[in-house]
């Protein structure tokens, strides 16, 4: 990618040199925007490359590695349950995405489509909820957790982590935005109104739908705090508390550390260069409305 | 009895279907009206269920818990508002404080200024700005336990590869996150490299929201760059910037707590141990419960003065937008 | 344990009350009801059955450090061996050392009621444990003679004549040393510090751009203040005399705390430990010269780099000082409000306290085999001498040297060792001065202590 984008500044100043007055700026630019892009690359390149080095050059300070090995990967997945850890990371994610999509759309829909008393006071109240924030709740939501019985099992990890104002605020808007027409006609067709949320709503909100899916994947996919928390069964560890736990346990292991944290961060990586554009789409729909 | 049932609802489905647009309004079930607001509570019930649980009634217990003297092991007293004064009194909880303004002073417009920076630079049409843009968006998706193993490495005071370079252009190397003021200086900039993507994409959708005529007209009125940016980028991207800054500001206040965990721990000489952190540590590590939710508590309610402050500007922006 | 919920009925007199009507509504509705009520729990511990949990962090777990599996094991075979002579029946709970030491997870399990049977306390921790009234009496499970055979190893673990907690082991502080480093650079063992100041200069010596000089503890916490407390001994400092009074702005206080201050500040110390923490690791690094460390890490170099050759020796003392190290060590307890108080006490004993065979020669494998301790037993101290457990040099040194003038860590609240902390930290790493930041910590510990309910601090 590096390459690529080096390329790029090369031929654009190639170009410039022919009609120097117009292009300099762009160049300049170009060449400041690769500057920054590699800078910001550069941390995760060189997590990356050191995780395929051995013991004894995993700090000698060069981005290549002289003695390439996957002896890490294998390490961190043989010593350690980093596979279970994966799993369950995976498992949370996904259930609590599918969960969330699901209520947070009904919600959203209701609060943008069907007329009840009381409608815009319980929206606002829901907003509200935006501006308690997990970390200042910690103890007592421990406390409801313990009591629900939810602490130390799946439950617990997946549940009270559904729940969150943000994706019904940027659902409803998106409905508010949606054409009536179709619903109106589906209604006057006899429709009850699930069927015309599961049959017509549902399938005209899938761009945002996927859009958020991926959102909410990667916001509970690198959740740390309520899971340290909430768990104390090794068998439930997520991925992120693995690499926080490995981390002080293997001090300057850096070599099986930096493996540990790729293995981490590699399918969020994997991920957002797939669904790039989803990803993009929806932050950009929650700065704008 | 059952097949009376079984009858009554064989006849139903045969004469349902048929009568019910018509006669919908006359049968005894609930009205049109009464069908919505059922429809509308069954749709709504479990996501204000679960907000009530897991979020409203923790808040409101937080705030009870407060007023309680919690020893950690089953016993609490009532204690009025002692915690409060605890607080009050506390020089450890004002440094924490003092650091939470500090990290958001000096956080909170770096952000600002580099992912506005950004948004307006890959806005361009570049060669290659697609591939910039994801360069430069990657940190977010990193979690920040990721994030602060990986800087760990990097800074390392021997053997980390920022000091090398600095060794290796003649300078001494710093011991990043061995004096206070240098790490938090180390978590701010993290913080920065983690989030500047996010913010910029924010910045790029307001930025492409302005009208591409604008520009035209100032172009044909022989506007420089910098005067376009300032009539006409800058009052139109008031809405995204006031967003942006609600944003950051409540996100550095109550978050980062991952990246704290696993870089410095609160320390060196509690210079990263901000307000969130302190809170933590007095209730999980101390086992002060009601200190922490007094504490907390307080917090909360600077944040909703902050919100509600910026609110009222978000507002006017976007009014004089109108005019 | 519901008394307060008349009290919050009652109406407050408390200044302030006028400015609250939605405070105490809220007080009223949330907390007085609910908060209680939710935190009690009515007592879920109790009512469960099943078998006895035991939180440690040693086992059942796979390592790449032979030393740790071998401790697993022994946490392993001792639960085995209980439960096939026993009827309560016991779980072993493994939690990662981090997750255990630095971690909330013990406290928020007691808060909560879902605290272990039994479990590992620290000396730091004991009061906070016994003051909530967690920790059971072991004493009416013990004989007096096992007893006397743990002489003053259980000063900290006892209020009014009962043993709470049984030591498993003895960690005394040494500092270590790298002994290549030490004779390239033309020293000998006629050069080892004796002094605090020899200390510094050896330090300063042998330092290079990679190599720390001399390294002391830099991160906050329990532990930090434990490698702390011999410096401040050594010149007769006290965090609380005899009589339980605030003595900590003295100055031994702030000659331990300049001690610090002055290593790092010239570049001696460093201000964040070399090779992350690993002390092994730098060692063999390189990036080392001396750092101070505990016993347990002769048997790390046994496993990892038995060929590497380092040397140890006692504190350096001021001048005018007398020699102190601190002795660390963790210690079994059993949970006074657990599923079966009584059993967890009698394994707490039957493990470590009693005077059959079985439980000595355990000590002795402990201390002697899978780990590299001083025995807190004379009987399990003798058997592993015999054993040939001391006969290595260095282990011969900490028994013979570094030990006999030891002296348990002690066991301080958490607001006294904050204060502390707070102390050695922002003398240490953000160079406040040292008479002010003892001034300080001096008023809030005197602060605390003055509404102080509860056993001896001291």
């Amino acid at each position: 990618m590096a390459s690529d984008a080096l390329t790029n500044r090369a031929h654009t100043t190639a170009t410039a040199a022919g009609r120097r007055r117009l292009l300099s700026p762009r160049a300049g630019l170009t060449a400041l925007a690769v500057v920054l892009s590699l800078i910001s690359l550069f941390p995760v390149l060189w997590m990356v490359t050191s995780s395929f080095k051995t013991r004894a050059t995993v700090t000698d300070g060069r981005l290549i590695p002289r003695d390439f090995t996957f002896q890490n990967f294998v390490y961190v997945f043989t010593e350690v349950p980093f596979g279970r850890y994966l799993w369950n990371s995976f498992f949370i994610s996904t259930v609590i995405t599918v969960a969330a999509l699901f209520f947070h759309s009904m919600a959203a829909y209701a609060l943008a489509r069907l007329r009840f008393p009381g409608r815009e006071k319980l929206f606002g109240a829901i907003f509200a909820t935006l501006l308690v924030t997990a970390p200042v709740v910690l103890i007592p939501l421990f406390l409801v957790a313990r009591q629900l019985g939810l602490l130390d099992s799946y439950a617990g990890l997946i549940i009270p982590a559904i729940f969150n104002a943000f994706g019904i605020f940027l659902l409803r808007q998106f409905y508010l935005g949606l054409p009536k027409e179709l619903e109106e006609a589906a209604v006057i067709d006899g429709c009850g109104h699930w069927r015309v949320y599961w049959n017509i709503v549902l399938p005209m909100s899938r761009p945002i739908l996927s859009a958020l899916a991926i959102f909410f994947f990667l916001a509970n996919w690198n959740a740390f705090v309520w899971p340290l928390v909430a768990t104390s069964d090794q068998d439930l560890t997520v991925v992120q508390l693995g690499i926080s736990s490995f981390q002080t346990q293997y001090t300057s292991n850096w070599n099986y550390i930096l493996a540990a944290a790729t293995v981490a961060a590699l399918p969020m990586l994997a991920l957002f260069f797939v669904f790039q554009r989803q990803i993009v789409e929806s932050i950009k729909t929650s700065g704008l409305k | 009895m059952s097949s009376v049932a079984a009858q009554e609802r064989r006849r139903r489905a045969t004469v349902a279907p048929a009568q019910s647009p018509a006669t919908s309004g006359r049968r005894p079930r609930l009205s049109r009206k009464h069908r919505e607001w059922l429809a509308a509570g069954l749709f709504l019930a479990p996501d204000v269920l679960g907000l009530l649980v897991f979020v409203a009634i923790p808040m409101v217990l937080s705030i009870g818990l407060s007023f309680f003297q919690v020893s950690g092991f089953g016993s609490y007293e009532w204690i009025g508002l002692g915690n409060y004064r605890r607080m009050v009194n506390d020089p450890l909880f004002w440094d924490s404080m003092k650091i939470t303004g500090l990290y958001v002073v000096f956080l909170v417009p770096l952000l600002f200024c580099v992912s506005l920076g950004l948004g307006l630079l890959v806005k361009q049409k570049l060669p290659g700005v697609g591939v910039y843009r994801t360069m430069l968006f990657m940190p977010y998706v990193i979690s920040l336990v990721v994030v602060g193993v990986l800087w760990k490495f990097l800074l390392d005071e021997q053997t980390g590869v920022v000091n090398r370079a600095m060794r290796a252009a003649g300078f001494d190397g710093e011991s990043w996150l061995g004096s206070p003021s240098l790490a938090l200086g180390c978590v701010i900039a993290v913080m920065v490299w983690v989030m500047m993507g996010y913010y910029m994409i924010i910045f790029l959708a307001g930025l492409q929201e302005i009208p591409q005529e604008f520009y035209e007209a100032a172009k044909l009125d022989g506007a420089g760059p910098w005067t376009t940016f300032r009539t006409i980028t800058w009052p139109l991207l008031r809405p995204t910037s006031f967003f942006v800054l609600l944003m950051s500001t409540v996100a550095a206040i109550t978050g980062g707590l991952d990246l704290i965990f696993v870089l410095t721990n609160g320390g060196p000489a509690n210079g990263t141990s901000l307000a969130i952190f302190y809170i933590y540590q007095q209730a999980f590590g101390f086992g002060e419960y009601g200190y922490a939710s007094a504490m907390g508590s307080f917090l909360v309610l600077i944040m909703v003065l902050i919100s509600a402050v910026l609110f009222t500007f978000t507002r006017g922006g976007r009014f004089d937008d109108g005019e | 344990m519901l008394q307060h919920g008349t009290e919050a009925g009652r109406p407050t007199t408390s200044p302030g009350t006028s400015r609250r009507r939605f405070l105490t509504a809220v007080a009223g509705a949330g907390s007085a009801v609910a908060a209680p009520a939710l935190l009690t729990g009515c007592g879920t511990a109790r009512a469960k059955g099943g078998n006895l949990q035991f939180w440690n962090f040693y086992g059942p777990q796979r390592s790449p450090d032979p030393a740790v599996n071998a401790q697993a094991k022994w946490f392993v075979d001792m639960v085995d061996r209980w439960n096939a002579t026993h009827k309560a029946r016991i779980d072993l709970v493994y939690l990662p050392q981090p997750t255990y030491l630095n971690g909330f997870k013990l406290p928020s399990a007691f808060a909560t009621g879902e605290g272990p049977d039994i479990f590992l306390l620290s000396p730091g921790d004991f009061l906070r444990y016994y003051n909530g009234g967690v920790l059971a009496d072991l004493t009416p499970h013990m004989e007096k003679a096992a007893i006397d055979d743990f002489g003053s190893a259980l000063d900290s673990r006892m209020v009014d004549g009962k043993v709470y907690a049984l030591p498993m082991e003895i960690e005394p502080l040494a500092m270590f040393y790298a002994q290549d480093v030490w004779e390239k650079a033309g020293l000998s063992e006629a050069d080892i510090p004796t002094t605090w100041d020899q200390m510094l200069d050896i330090g300063d010596k042998l330092r290079t751009k990679t190599r720390a000089g001399l390294v002391f503890e830099t991160r906050p916490g329990y532990y930090q203040n434990f490698t702390w407390y011999p410096w401040m001994w050594q010149g007769g400092g006290e965090v609380l005399d005899e009589h339980g009074d605030v003595a900590f702005d003295s100055k031994a206080t702030r000659q331990a705390l300049g001690l610090w201050q002055d290593a790092v500040r010239h570049g001696i110390a460093p201000r964040t430990l070399p090779a992350a923490a690993d002390v092994v690791g730098g060692f063999k690094g390189g990036n080392v010269a001396m750092w101070q460390q505990g016993i347990w890490n002769v048997s790390s170099f046994k496993a990892f780099a038995p060929k590497y050759r380092y040397g140890v020796f006692k504190l350096p003392t001021p001048p005018g000082g007398r020699y102190v190290t601190a002795l660390g060590g963790w210690s079994f307890c059993a949970n006074a409000q657990g599923r079966n108080p009584e059993a967890a006490a009698e394994f707490c004993v039957w493990a470590l306290g009693s005077m059959r065979d079985e439980s000595i020669n355990r000590m002795v494998e402990w201390c002697v085999g899978t780990k590299s301790d001083v025995a807190p037993r004379d009987s399990a101290l003798e058997r592993g001498s015999a054993k040939g457990g001391y006969d290595s040099a260095i282990m011969k040194q900490f028994k013979d040297e570094i030990f006999p003038g030891g002296r348990g860590e002690p066991r301080y609240p958490p607001v006294v060792y904050k204060a502390i902390s707070d102390a050695i930290q922002g003398t240490m790493l953000a160079g406040h001065d040292v008479a002010s930041d003892a001034e300080r910590a001096a008023r809030s510990i005197a602060a605390y202590t003055k509404s102080y309910k509860g056993a001896s601090l001291i």
